[in-house]
Order: structure tokens, then C-alpha cells, then sequence
């Protein structure tokens, strides 16, 4: 150092030891010191100077600080010992924790796997008696729609009983071929109807070629009214065509959709009006 | 009636015993500077029951930060003063501190005069006592400030009003005083 006398001079080494330096000021210094025996010296001396400006200004502390100072010194240390054994007992209480926590992690898993399981089946279970309550509920309400559709054909063949002057009822007796064979035809000349009653109806079913047909004899002429199935269920009212002036109907069992002119030899069974 | 006797060790017998953690060691450390610490402190934040809390504090971060004294770098007591004064200080900075001496401050200059009357008794001290009225006023002030009340430099230039360069001057002039004093 060019000028080592005014370095020790400068303050900077009061400065240090005081405390009031930043920490690049604090390690020139400590280099300095180092380098130069001078340097270390005074900052001995100004040390020295100074601890001994702080016993002249010493003050006794209460008893108490000391006790308090040494207990805890007394407690650290238990601290410090135990947790530095508790390092490895801690490590060992933590792994514990984990193997309980894993034990625990798998009992849950296991106890939530049955109780999804149970669940699962439950519901399956409602999903079968759920569709078993559809499908019942479609029966019934195929019933009702069935028991409806009877009620109204019950009714539209009731207003023929109940109107004997509108309309003019006519049964079809069997022919020679068809001795038990019969059927109810309703005519009602103001309101231009034909309808055929199939609950009456008395003829074997037909079967997919074949169909009966309606006939109208009108001065000896036969007149296509249309065809018809016979079906061992059949019910309610079907609405025929309308000729007038009929005289007598016949029914005839004709091939898939009827025939210009009636098959005479399957003639089933035959009206005068 | 029956004296206690203090331990005292020398200073790096004491850093050893710190070091290694024994029971004697923390009590020498505390009975060679308890009283030296605690008059800095005490100095810093006036008030009897906060410095004894702060000095206990300074003792436990002494005694559990000791790693990181470094004996090549200056005496024990030079890091240890430090440690204590920053404790102070940083109470002295705190919120709580500051809204507390406002109202307490009467009180603590009592228990000051009465804690200079108690440390006169010390006969240990009380040659010391003397030499330090031969320091003269204009340093002293320097000195107590940056020592005593943990000012920086710059701060007593601003508090006194004087450059930066004379608070420098002044402060190494009353260590100088100090050291032909006490060596």
C-alpha cells in the first residue's frame, strides 16, 4: 500500500469495527488486514479501546436474564441434541406416517371399491325393473288403446241397434257352401253408408292370397262394394262403398284385392235387403 | 455474605467452550460481557425491561449464531457489541417500540439516572468512570451516538449538522483519546 499512514489514518478502520461499513468496505478492510501487520494492530487497539469505552459504561443486568440465558441455553441444546437425533427419529416417525397413511389410503380405496360396487349393482338393478315398469306400462297402455278402440267400435255399431229407422240391417246367411257362415250389413240410404258389422262376422279366416269381398246385387247385376278380412278378433264397424237401389248383398271369397265379377262358386253368404 | 464467583476465561478458551457447546462456556460468555452488552443496550432503547429482554435475546443469537464469528476477522467482544447493538436498533425501528416511549419516556430517564448511580457502585468500573471525563464533550457526543445509539456516520453528520469529514475525524480522535487512555 503506497500510503499505508493515511489508510490508518482515514477512519475507515473505526469505521469497521463499529460496524458501519458495507460489506465490499468490510472485506477491503479485512484484506488490508491481512496484507499489513499495521493495519491488524490498530484495528486491535481501536477494538481493545473501545471494549473498554463499553465496561466503563457497563450496567449490571437483573439475576433473572442470567437464569433466564442459561435455562434456554440448557433447553436448546436438549433441543439441538434431540433434533439432531430426531433427524433420524423424526425420518423414521414420518415413514411411519406414511406406511399408517398407505394402510389407510388402501382401506379407503378398498371400502369405496365395495360400496361402488354395491352401487353399481343397485342401480342395475333399478335400470331391469325400471324397463320390466316400461314395457308393463306399453302393455297397458296397448290394453287401454285396444279397450278403447273396442269401446268405439262398440259404440259406432251400437248407434245401428239404437237408429233402426236410419239405417236398415240386412244379415248375410250362409250358402250352401258356408252353411254356418253370416254377417250384419248396415245400409243407411240417406247418409249414403254401407258398413259391415265384423264382430258379426261368421266365416272362416282368410288367408294371405285371398280376401272377401262385398257384394251389391242391383237389377240382377253385381256391384263390387270392397273387400274385407276376416280375422278371428275382428271387431267393430267397416265402412263399405254405397250403391243405390241395391236388392240383396252377397260376399264372395275372391284372390288379394277383389274381383271385377264374383266367383260364384265362392259364394259365402248372401242377404235380401 | 457470599460472593458468587464469576468464571472468566481467556478469550479463546471462552470461544472454544462456545464452540463446543458447554454449559461453562455460556456462562462465562455471559458473566465476562453481560454487563458491558447490556450497558449498550440499555443506552439504545432506555427503557429497563425491553433492554434485559433484548440482552437475553442477544445472548441466545450469540450463542446459537456463534458459527458465524470469525476469531481471524476481530475479538468476540467486537461481534458480540454488533450483534447487540442491531438487536436494538431493530426494536427501536418496530412499530410497537416507537408508539410505546412516546408515553414512557420520563419514566425511563429515572431508571437511567438510578442505573448510573447502581453501575457507579461498580468498583470495577469506577476508574474507568474517570478517565472517560477526560474525553473531550465534541467527541464524546460522537462516540455515545454511533456507539451507544447505533447512529451511522452519515446519520450523525445529519443530527449534529457537521460534513461527514469531521464526524470521521472527530470519532477516530476519541478512540485515539480512548486508547492512550485505557492501554
Amino acid at each position: 500500500m503506497k500510503n499505508l499512514k493515511s489508510y490508518l489514518e482515514s477512519g475507515i478502520l473505526e469505521q469497521y469495527v463499529l460496524g458501519d461499513l458495507s460489506v465490499k468496505e468490510k472485506l477491503d478492510v479485512e484484506n488490508n488486514a491481512r496484507q499489513y501487520p499495521e493495519v491488524r494492530k490498530e484495528l486491535e487497539e481501536i477494538e481493545n479501546a473501545l471494549m473498554s469505552y463499553a465496561r466503563s459504561n457497563a450496567i449490571d443486568p437483573s439475576k433473572k436474564i442470567k437464569t433466564n440465558f442459561l435455562n434456554a441455553v440448557n433447553n436448546s441444546d436438549q433441543v439441538n441434541i434431540s433434533s439432531s437425533v430426531n433427524t433420524g427419529e423424526s425420518y423414521v416417525r414420518s415413514l411411519k406416517f406414511y406406511k399408517y397413511a398407505f394402510a389407510a389410503s388402501l382401506t379407503l380405496l378398498f371400502i369405496s371399491s365395495v360400496l361402488l360396487f354395491n352401487l353399481n349393482n343397485k342401480l342395475n338393478e333399478s335400470y331391469v325393473q325400471l324397463a320390466i315398469l316400461q314395457s308393463d306400462n306399453q302393455k297397458f297402455t296397448k290394453q287401454v288403446n285396444y279397450k278403447e278402440n273396442e269401446l268405439s267400435d262398440t259404440k259406432n255399431a251400437l248407434q245401428f241397434y239404437q237408429n233402426p229407422t236410419a239405417y236398415k240391417l240386412v244379415t248375410l246367411k250362409g250358402s250352401a257352401k258356408a252353411p254356418e257362415a253370416s254377417l250384419l250389413v248396415a245400409l243407411n240410404e240417406e247418409k249414403e253408408e254401407v258398413m259391415i258389422d265384423l264382430s258379426s262376422l261368421r266365416m272362416p279366416s282368410n288367408d294371405q292370397e285371398h280376401q272377401y269381398q262385398l257384394w251389391a246385387m242391383v237389377d240382377g247385376k253385381p256391384v263390387d262394394l270392397g273387400v274385407f278380412d276376416a280375422k278371428d278378433d275382428s271387431t267393430g264397424m267397416k265402412k263399405m262403398k254405397f250403391i243405390k237401389d241395391a236388392q240383396s248383398f252377397a260376399v264372395t271369397l275372391e284372390p288379394k284385392g277383389g274381383s271385377l265379377n264374383p266367383t260364384m262358386d265362392k259364394m259365402m253368404a248372401i242377404g235380401t235387403i | 455474605m457470599r460472593l458468587k464467583t464469576k468464571i472468566t476465561l481467556s478469550e479463546n478458551e471462552l470461544v472454544h467452550a462456545i464452540l463446543t457447546k458447554d454449559r461453562n462456556g455460556a456462562e462465562a460468555l455471559y458473566d465476562m460481557y453481560s454487563s458491558s452488552l447490556y450497558g449498550v443496550i440499555f443506552r439504545i432503547v432506555q427503557h429497563e425491561e425491553i433492554a434485559e429482554d433484548l440482552l437475553q435475546d442477544t445472548f441466545i443469537r450469540i450463542w446459537n449464531s456463534f458459527s458465524s464469528y470469525d476469531a481471524s476477522k476481530g475479538r468476540l467482544f467486537t461481534w458480540m457489541v454488533n450483534v447487540a447493538r442491531n438487536i436494538a436498533i431493530d426494536k427501536t425501528r418496530s412499530k410497537e417500540f416507537r408508539n410505546n416511549s412516546k408515553t414512557e419516556d420520563i419514566e425511563n430517564n429515572v431508571l437511567t439516572v438510578d442505573k448510573q448511580i447502581n453501575s457507579k457502585i461498580n468498583p470495577e468500573i469506577i476508574g474507568l468512570k474517570d478517565l472517560i471525563g477526560k474525553l473531550k464533550p465534541e467527541h464524546k457526543i460522537i462516540l455515545d451516538l454511533v456507539y451507544f445509539e447505533g447512529f451511522t456516520h452519515v446519520e450523525v453528520a445529519q443530527k449534529l449538522e457537521i460534513p461527514l469529514g469531521t464526524v470521521k475525524t472527530r470519532l477516530r480522535n476519541a478512540i485515539i483519546t480512548l486508547r492512550k487512555l485505557f492501554n
